[in-house]
């Protein structure tokens, strides 16, 4: 009966426990006594086995963001910009080109058309003065005097564009080099992270398998009673599990290094082939393109057929006073040299819209280029992100069962992953020797 | 004998009555639930659909228009589409949100839970009312708010934003982001000249250690600053944990305000 009542009264000190009395004199667990628990889960990540892969993958996803080919949505990079800034300046000066080689043209139809003009009038003033073909001949001179101006004109715009050519091959041929090694680069660190990845998912594995025994090894080595035999052997199969787990990732290792090696060597043959066509290719094209500005301009400067012809646009007008017939002839040289002009000129601006059209052309090419190794890098990016997001989840994970263990045995029945330290059990520190002692 | 045994039992109660809390049944008032899961049901996918559809039309538009546009004009065109795609995410989701908020709170009430948080910072014990707040959900009719405001709760949470918005932690922090961003365009630079992968690891290494040298200089003192003001605080008020306020859904003692005038 005694004993009942003590038990009772007992029973109702604990009852006032656990209620936990009034805030003001029981105001939180005190460390160490609650069933509350915590743990930093940052810092426990950090001591895990694994988080050096995870810094890896990190390094990884910071160093395919910080290329240069690298995706900044829309944003152009520097070296795009100044790309961008030559080609312009190029398309501005073939502009200028265009328009001084109309003008220069303009002059020389309008002074050939005056000459052949003032040739007839002088033809049809004096009866010794020059025959039709004679006027033909001195236009026919003019005109070749022009068109050897015009040549050298033309030949100094080749030999510019053969350099611009030149240079862009150059940056074409850089960024294609660039790009495929940045490629080659990628396709063997996404499988050096494969790699790794099934080396930490084995490490894992193995971990998990051999806890249950590592456990109940590490309990029988804590315990007091074991004499100097029986700890030895117990320790010396507590080694035994980490070597065997260690042999066992270690061939793993070997074997994936063989791997990456035979890898790496068919990348370079690959990025070598690769560019191999590439320069070709851009060779190629440049000389197809050379060719035929060589061709436009030899036919727009080259008499090919004769005489020459040109006029001015506000050539003479014949003077209605005079011969019907050489009124007629001055209509008739004046209509010739304005339509031979037209033709010229309209050549010309041909010329310079298939030069603005080369130049957009290549411009087109390198924002192409920097968008598709831009999409691919971005790819990458992801690609990375979900395999260190899973190799994080299974660190959690592994951080929770060996949480759960730890409340377990402390009498803890919720643990929360938290910011700050408060009045609950802190349960990090036992959990990172836990963590820690996982793959010694 | 009998003695003995009447001894050591009041000499328990005694050390028991020493500690507490020992007993003190902290673990009922903490509520979780799987927002994952809660995300996963009609409503919420149709409303992502939605919000899907409108952000790659929104893409499209904005890329059509930044072709051409120069640094600063982009800067302001993803400012105008980033409020866009927030007003609509307010405009779709709010309503949903709103309603999952009454049920989670319904619910919580009705368990006299004084906190519930995200599943994901919960690694022992706790209340889940995951499925609950879904049968409320997906039931008919609107759930019902509850009539009380949630207990006091020994969990404490810090929003962290407006700890952030501290005057000094903000400028460190500015400061920083300058400072990486400094770093980012010259690493950026040296890998375009880089020939090879040992070049390019140089790099990153050296990149990687002058940002922890700067973090570890800038901001790591007001972090352990913080968090000590946020330990003395949850001291003061007597709580058993400090958790982010992202991770509370309902409840918890909002311990920011001291927190931050601590830090001042």
């Amino acid at each position: 009966m005694k004993r009942r009542l003590l038990a009772l009264v007992a029973c109702g000190m604990l009852a006032a426990c656990a209620r936990g009395g009034s805030p003001a004199s029981a105001p939180a667990a005190s460390p160490g006594t609650g069933r509350v628990g915590y743990v930093r889960m940052d810092d426990l990540v950090k001591k895990h086995p694994l988080f050096g892969q995870l810094a890896q993958y990190d390094a990884n996803i910071q160093a395919l963001s910080l290329t240069a080919l690298v995706p900044r949505p829309l944003t152009v990079g520097p070296q795009l910009k100044a790309e961008e800034a030559r080609l312009q300046a190029q398309l501005e000066a073939a502009a200028k080109r265009t328009d001084a080689l109309l003008a220069a043209k303009g002059k020389s139809y309008q002074d050939r058309e005056n000459e052949a003009i003032a040739a007839a009038l002088r033809g049809a003033g004096a009866s010794g003065g020059p025959s039709v073909a004679a006027i033909q001949a001195q236009m026919e001179g003019t005109a070749r005097t022009q068109v050897a101006g015009a040549g050298a004109q033309a030949q100094r715009d080749l030999d510019t564009y053969r350099k611009q050519l030149e240079a862009q091959d150059g940056a074409q041929i850089t960024a294609a080099q660039h790009t495929l090694e940045a490629r080659a680069d990628r396709t063997y660190r996404a499988k050096v992270d494969e790699l790794n990845a099934k080396e930490s998912a084995l490490s894992l594995m193995l971990a998990n398998a051999d806890a249950a025994q590592r456990l109940s090894l590490r309990t029988r080595l804590s315990s007091l009673a074991l004499d100097d035999t029986q700890r030895a052997d117990a320790n010396n199969e507590l080694q035994a599990l980490d070597r065997k787990e260690s042999d066992a990732v270690a061939a793993l290792h070997n074997q994936d290094a063989q791997m990456l090696a035979t890898l790496m060597t068919q990348l370079r043959a690959g990025v070598q082939k690769d560019m191999n066509a590439q320069v070709a290719q851009i060779r190629q094209r440049s000389v197809q393109r050379y060719r035929e500005r060589g061709d436009q301009l030899r036919t727009e400067f080259a008499p090919a057929n004769g005489t020459l012809i040109a006029t001015s646009p506000s050539g003479a007008t014949a003077n209605p006073n005079l011969p019907p017939a050489l009124r007629q002839r001055i209509v008739q040289l004046h209509a010739d040299y304005t339509q031979a002009f037209q033709a010229d000129a309209k050549q010309t601006i041909a010329d310079f819209n298939k030069t603005r059209s080369d130049l957009m052309a290549r411009y087109a090419l390198l924002t192409g280029t920097d968008e598709a190794a831009a999409r691919s890098a971005q790819l990458e990016i992801q690609s990375l992100q979900k395999r260190r997001q899973d190799l994080y989840e299974q660190m959690v994970a592994q951080i929770n069962r060996e949480v759960k263990t730890i409340a377990q045995e402390r009498g803890v029945s919720t643990v929360v992953s938290t910011v700050a330290p408060a009045g609950g059990v802190d349960l990090t520190g036992d959990a990172m020797k836990d963590i820690e002692s996982l793959h010694e | 004998m009998k003695t003995n045994r009447i001894a050591a039992l009041v000499g328990l109660a005694l050390i028991l009555s020493s500690t507490p809390a020992v007993l003190a049944d902290d673990t009922t008032e903490i509520g979780y639930v799987d927002q994952a899961a809660l995300s996963a049901l009609p409503q919420f996918t149709a409303a992502r659909a939605q919000l899907d559809s409108y952000g790659a039309n929104l893409q499209k538009q904005y890329i059509a228009r930044a072709r051409n546009a120069s640094q600063a004009e982009q800067q302001k065109l993803s400012a105008e589409f980033q409020q866009q795609i927030a007003d609509k995410q307010r405009q779709v989701l709010g309503p949903i949100f709103s309603r999952a908020q009454i049920a989670i709170a319904s619910v919580a009430s009705s368990k006299n839970l004084s906190i519930v948080v995200d599943k994901q910072i919960i690694i022992v014990g706790g209340t889940d009312i995951t499925q609950a707040v879904k049968d409320l959900l997906t039931g008919v009719g609107d759930p019902v708010p509850p009539v009380n405001t949630p207990p006091p709760s020994t969990v404490g949470y810090v929003d962290q934003t407006q700890i952030d918005a501290i005057p000094a932690i903000k400028a460190a922090a500015t400061d920083f982001q300058k400072f990486k961003a400094d770093q980012d365009q010259q690493a950026a630079a040296k890998f375009r000249s880089a020939k090879t992968q040992a070049d390019r690891d140089a790099i990153m290494t050296a990149y990687q250690k002058a940002l922890t040298d700067k973090q570890n200089q800038t901001l790591k003192p007001l972090v352990d600053k913080t968090e000590a003001a946020m330990a003395s605080v949850a001291q003061k008020r007597g709580l058993t944990l400090v958790v982010d306020r992202g991770n509370v859904i309902y409840g918890g003692t909002d311990i920011t305000a001291d927190v931050t005038s601590a830090l001042k």
